[in-house]
């Protein structure tokens, strides 16, 4: 049960040096991306380039219009699905060691899930268009 | 460390949680105050989780983060609601309950 | 164990029913055959298991199943049975979900067994939000109602708060014993209570007594049983609020008992508050919706004795309270759904139009004041005996007995009303052949409580 404990007993300073990796990395990756498009990327700015970009057409209204009860739905329906994943880490961690119960364990609570995921769909929740 | 700190620091912010809950008007702050509460419940399981050596209470924290998050769309959809009715989330306007 | 599983799997498939099929008497009919189903599961598992034995653990020790764990799911599946008899055809007209709505009801009967069978804290969060989050919902059904919408918001953020305390108290408890299981949390010496489990057990205190509505964590019961559709009203009136103090019972008696001698005092001053603020607060009612709920509060408080007594005949005594004071008040709110008006003028002049319905309200309020030979004056006797062998209880019986003759000024006010004052009162639509028989059934059943008790304890 204690794999978060387990890895966190040889603490050490030298054990941080991936993360330090990771998050070189990541910074690094998102800072050339975003210095190479400036760099490569052509640059004429006229006045017609420089305006807000909506399809072509002059922008129209406010920004700040109520948004449809649609998109609410699906966020709040996202942030249903997207929090029950966390049950899988510590499966994942474990997985061997639960071996066939915890795997009928987890096909039942994905099945639990799949019967709420299909509930949604036929009451038309994510249909996007009226 | 010793635990008091993760001890003092927990039960600061869950202090201030509550009393956010008890001053504010806007629901919607109301509501991230009460998240703040449960957020300083789970540093203070985590903590001890490593103060006993004993993995349980990481497994309490993710079923707390799931259950805050089924609250959140519940709770949501109903500040939602609410809003569509009164075009306002202050809770000040709730007493129409009290004759 | 198999009423958890049956529980949660009827839910799924009464949640499928909307999509197959569109009638609403049709699902109602559906809903009542599922609950059927559940409580022949429920009986099976009390059968299942034989009289005076021992506990089983299950699930790594996280659920211990008792038989009386296991009778109190059957006498609430019972009472939601009769519930849903008695008024499913008022929770159709509540809004268009008539599926939901069912299937909500399972859920949160899943909540009531697993706060049935908890032998660890994480399950007690989990069975209490199970409870609590499909009764949010419920309370803002009526979609169209402003009044609902509040109850529902109102309703969501003291439930959030609590779960927050209830947590904190949790946590505080794993920090001074580094379990959450409650068997093998050892509080039988006075040497392994510290700051931080004191602590925790406040923490519990106030969050159970916000799940029960226990003064001063009432404020918001009045509003949202007021504000929410009264179908739902009756329901969480009646089992959910059952189903919290049973869970209460459990984790005060069985883990804290030893200890009882730190707690005592604070929940005494709780109880004492809690029928002062009741019953003088009922009083002064206009509607009589509003008066059920501050009588809810009141009788709160008679079931918080068996808490505090903490002995054999309290947890027998919180069984019969919860059944005599939930059949009771189903009933009663069955009567007040079939009503347009919900003040006591809307009750004047009733039992000339309808005796047969005055006549079974007077019954049910009879039992809710405590009178002989009614389901409520044997629950009202159980708790109170269980305080005074408690032995250092007997100012606050002295107390009680004092609001429970209190408590009969506002029931009475009502049959009064009935019976002696001119009025034309209006109803939703004539009573039914089917609606009197269940009503009379319902009374009967209040009648064998109060006459009868030990059948309703026979099998423990």
């Amino acid at each position: 049960m204690n794999f978060l404990l387990l890895a966190a007993e040889q603490n050490t300073p030298f054990n941080y040096l991936p993360i330090a990796l990771q998050l070189l990395i990541a910074v690094g990756f998102v800072g050339i991306m975003m210095g190479a498009t400036h760099l490569l990327g052509p640059k004429r700015r006229t006045k017609d380039k420089l305006i807000n970009f909506e399809s072509g057409i002059p922008s129209v209204g406010n920004a700040r219009q109520p948004m449809s009860v649609k998109y609410f739905l699906v966020a709040i329906l996202f942030v249903l699905f997207d929090v029950e994943v966390i049950f899988f880490y510590p499966y994942a961690v474990n997985f061997r060691e639960l071996g066939q119960e915890g795997f009928l364990a987890v096909l039942m609570f994905v099945g639990f899930f799949l019967c709420g995921f299909i509930y949604i769909l036929k009451k038309g929740a994510l249909k996007w268009e009226d | 460390m010793p635990i008091q700190y993760y001890l003092f620091l927990s039960m600061a912010l869950f202090c201030i949680g509550i009393a956010g809950t008890l001053m504010r008007r806007n629901a919607i702050i109301i509501f991230m105050c009460i998240e703040l509460m449960l957020n300083a419940v789970n540093l203070l399981l985590v903590a001890f989780s490593k103060m006993w050596h004993d993995a349980s209470a990481q497994i309490v924290v993710f079923f707390i983060m799931v259950v805050a998050a089924a609250e959140v769309a519940v709770g949501l959809a109903i500040i939602v609601l609410m809003y569509r009715k009164v075009h306002s989330v202050d809770i000040n306007i709730l007493n129409r309950l009290k004759h | 164990m198999k009423a958890i599983i049956a529980a949660t799997i009827l839910g799924v498939i009464m949640m499928f029913s909307s999509i197959l099929m569109k009638d609403k008497k049709a699902i109602i009919t559906i809903a009542a055959l599922l609950l059927a189903v559940l409580l022949g599961v429920n009986i099976w598992d009390v059968m299942a298991t034989k009289k005076g034995s021992n506990f089983t653990f299950l699930f790594n020790n996280m659920i211990l199943i008792s038989r009386e764990g296991l009778w109190f799911n059957m006498l609430m599946t019972g009472c939601t049975f009769l519930y849903v008899l008695l008024s499913g055809k008022d929770i159709a007209r509540v809004g268009t979900h008539t599926a939901e709505y069912f299937a909500l009801i399972f859920f949160i009967l899943t909540g009531v067994y697993l706060l049935s069978s908890y032998n660890n804290l994480l399950i007690l969060f989990i069975g209490i939000e199970i409870l609590s989050i499909p009764q949010y919902i419920l309370a803002g059904s009526d979609k169209k109602n402003l009044k609902s919408s509040e109850a529902a918001l109102k309703y969501f953020l003291m439930g959030a708060f609590t779960t927050g305390i209830l947590m904190m108290g949790v946590t505080l408890l794993y920090g001074s014993t580094g379990t959450f299981e409650l068997t093998r949390m050892d509080f039988i010496h006075q040497s392994s209570v510290n700051g931080m489990s004191l602590a925790g057990i406040i923490f519990l205190i106030i969050a159970f007594g916000f799940k029960v509505s226990a003064a001063p964590m009432h404020t918001w019961t009045p509003d949202v049983y007021d504000g929410a559709p009264t179908p739902f009203t009756a329901f969480m009136a009646t089992i959910v609020k059952s189903a919290a103090f049973y869970a209460f019972i459990r984790l005060f008696q069985n883990t804290f008992g030893g200890i009882s001698n730190h707690w005592t005092i604070v929940l005494s001053i709780i109880t004492a508050l809690t029928l002062f603020i009741g019953n003088l607060t009922a009083v002064f009612q206009q509607s009589v919706k509003r008066m059920l709920a501050y009588s809810s509060i009141a009788q709160a408080g008679f079931m918080l004795f068996a808490i505090l007594s903490n002995n054999a005949v309290a947890s027998q005594g919180i069984i019969i309270y919860a059944v005599a004071y939930s059949v009771a008040t189903i009933g009663m709110f069955a009567v007040l759904m079939k009503l347009k008006d919900y003040t006591y003028d809307g009750f004047n002049g009733l039992a000339k139009k309808e005796p047969v319905l005055a006549f079974v309200t007077t019954i049910f309020l009879l039992s809710l004041a405590g009178i002989p030979l009614t389901g409520g004056f044997m629950a009202k006797y159980f708790v109170l005996q269980a305080a005074i062998m408690q032995g250092q209880l007997f100012w606050l019986v002295i107390f009680a007995l004092l609001m429970a003759a209190i408590s009969a000024y506002y029931y009475f006010r009502v049959i009064i009303a009935m019976y002696f004052k001119q009025g034309n009162p209006e109803l939703h639509e004539p009573l039914s052949s089917g609606d009197k028989f269940m009503l009379a059934l319902t009374c009967v059943l209040v009648v064998l409580i109060g006459i009868a008790p030990q059948l309703f304890l026979a099998s423990i």
